[in-house]
């Protein structure tokens, strides 16, 4: 048998193969590093130390892109020097548009620039801080599926003068893993602190629910009050009170403390712990605001606090109001409904301020109703909201219902069905029996 | 939300679009106590672009203004449209706040 003629393979194009098979091993390697951590810092720095391998490259570096800030800002480099990191995530920023990263980032294309000095686009203040002296690179846009999530640099070749294109071809495969790699750690993080938040609000929730009367309903002599408080997931610091400030009297407080979550839980348990402090053996619904007003000026980050405050002769019907920013309250009376708009302050906490004090007298079978904006600001799937006037004709078309908060309630929930509670929703109901 | 500042004849006006709520209110928090920090002697609160504004973001503004008070700073607000207008008279906020028009009349007074 006649042999085979010998294949002559020239040895460029056998290093050639190697050095592909290499590289397919490495992308392999990293593909295999980013299924392996969602540890999002200890991945970005395993990748881009793999990457720099692979590239024979003197650094690399990952700058994010900030969608608040609209900037770059850099999260991981890797050189010689491990302080370089550092340096550079306190010290430098990069504008869309600005240096090379910046334009890659604005144009979402890739870029190999053989001789930084020849590009104008090269930005030096990253070389100025570190003392690294950037020569040649490679930079590729990161983009996810919601758009751009950074840019990714490889710096100065270690065995030539310059990347090629091939080159640049490996690093955006490269650039493609960790851009998933980078969303996968991101939902990740996101998720867990979705689910942290989620339990510190049920907390709050609980932490507000707490410090609400134990009973709804309050009776005193010919008052009688009762309340209806429904949390958001968020918890929007709602308040109501009952409490009887000295003998005879009843005292009826309502309120909405600014922002929502864990701060405004807390700061509406510090408020009705003031309150009971303050109201008690006080018979004047002005003194006790102006009182809390001067507390709440203490408040941190502008806090502050719309609210209603009644005192109620339980044996007369008259009563003395003050408010404090609060949305107005319905009077039920003669067969009709009253929009209280009454002289008032702004909320307590902001100014120092003299709050008035308005009197009113109930007859038998008359009606307040108090309420919280989170009644009227509820919204629709079309994202409407329900309105306070769309409340105050729902409530005189209804006025002689004996369950008209549960009506009221019921109400909104159908107008907002489908939707998650943005706010807390409380009504409070005060009722004059006597004829 | 989106914000932008400018300037003014030599004021700093920030311009705000968009919802202004418990998202949204730490940036502008941040940008403002950026300014304040700086005690800027007036600031310039554009409101024409705002679609929407919760209490988180009213209290960005009243700790705002409480910081430019301390140092005889004035926080002036513009342009606020109808909705948002109803919101502040509600709340009695139109009695802590200056409320202007327009620039020029915020500028001027």
């Amino acid at each position: 048998m006649a042999e085979k003629p010998a294949v002559v393979v020239p040895e460029d194009y056998l290093r050639n193969i190697e050095k592909k098979v290499e590289d397919l091993k490495a992308l392999m390697e990293v593909s295999a590093i980013i299924s392996s951590t969602l540890d999002f810092n200890n991945l970005m720095t395993l990748v881009m130390e793999k990457a720099k391998d692979v590239m024979d490259a003197e650094a690399c570096s990952i700058l994010l892109y900030n969608r608040d800030t609209k900037k770059l800002e850099f999260e991981v480099a890797i050189c010689k020097e491990d302080s370089t990191t550092d340096i550079l995530k306190k010290k430098v920023t990069l504008g869309m548009g600005q240096g090379i990263a910046g334009w890659v980032a604005e144009n979402l294309k890739p870029l190999i620039v053989k001789d930084v000095k020849a590009d104008s686009r090269f930005s030096e203040e990253a070389d100025k801080q570190t003392g690294f002296t950037t020569r040649s690179l490679i930079a590729v846009p990161l983009v996810g599926r919601s758009g751009l999530i950074g840019v990714a640099e490889i710096l100065n070749p270690k065995k030539k003068d310059f990347f090629s294109g091939y080159d640049g071809e490996m690093f955006q495969a490269l650039c493609r893993q960790v851009a998933i790699a980078i969303e996968n750690a991101q939902f990740h993080k996101e998720s867990i602190e979705r689910e942290r938040l989620r339990q510190e609000l049920e907390i709050a929730s609980a932490l507000q629910r707490s410090f609400l009367p134990e009973s709804p309903i309050f009776k005193k002599g010919n008052v009688m009050v009762s309340a209806v408080n429904i949390s958001a997931a968020k918890v929007g610091g709602d308040i109501y009170d009952f409490i009887e400030p000295v003998e005879g009297k009843a005292g009826v407080f309502i309120g909405d403390v600014s922002g929502k979550g864990v701060s405004a839980a807390l700061y509406m348990a510090k408020i009705i712990s003031d309150f009971r402090y303050i109201a008690h053996k006080v018979d004047s619904t002005a003194v006790v605001l102006n009182r809390l007003n001067t507390i709440l000026s203490q408040a941190p980050r502008g806090m502050f606090l719309t609210a209603i405050y009644i005192i109620a002769d339980i044996i007369t019907g008259d009563l003395h109001i003050s408010v404090a920013g609060h949305p107005p309250f319905l009077w039920i009376t003669d067969g009709e409904v009253r929009v209280m708009s009454v002289p008032s302050g702004p909320p307590l906490g902001i100014l120092p301020m003299d709050y008035p004090t308005v009197a009113m007298s109930l007859k038998g079978g008359d009606r307040l109703i108090l309420l919280t904006d989170g009644v009227f600001e509820a919204k629709n799937k079309e994202g409407q909201r329900i309105g306070f006037e769309n409340i105050v004709g729902f409530v005189k078309r209804h006025k002689d219902e004996e369950q008209l908060v549960q009506m009221v309630i019921e109400h909104v929930n159908d107008f907002s069905k489908g939707m998650e509670r943005a706010d807390d929703i409380t009504m409070v109901e005060v009722k004059w029996s006597a004829i | 939300m989106e914000i932008e500042i400018v300037d003014y004849k030599g004021a700093n006006v920030v311009v705000l679009s968009g919802d202004i709520d418990m998202y949204s209110s730490p940036i502008l928090r941040k940008q403002l106590m950026l300014l304040i920090d700086k005690k800027v002697p007036l600031l310039l609160i554009d409101f024409k672009a705002v679609s929407y504004i919760d209490s988180s973001g009213i209290a960005t503004f009243v700790e705002g203004l409480k910081g430019m008070m301390s140092y005889g700073g004035r926080l002036k607000l513009l342009g606020i449209p109808e909705g948002i207008m109803e919101i502040f008279n509600f709340s009695k906020l139109d009695r802590v706040f200056e409320i202007y028009g327009n620039i020029d009349d915020a500028f001027n007074n």
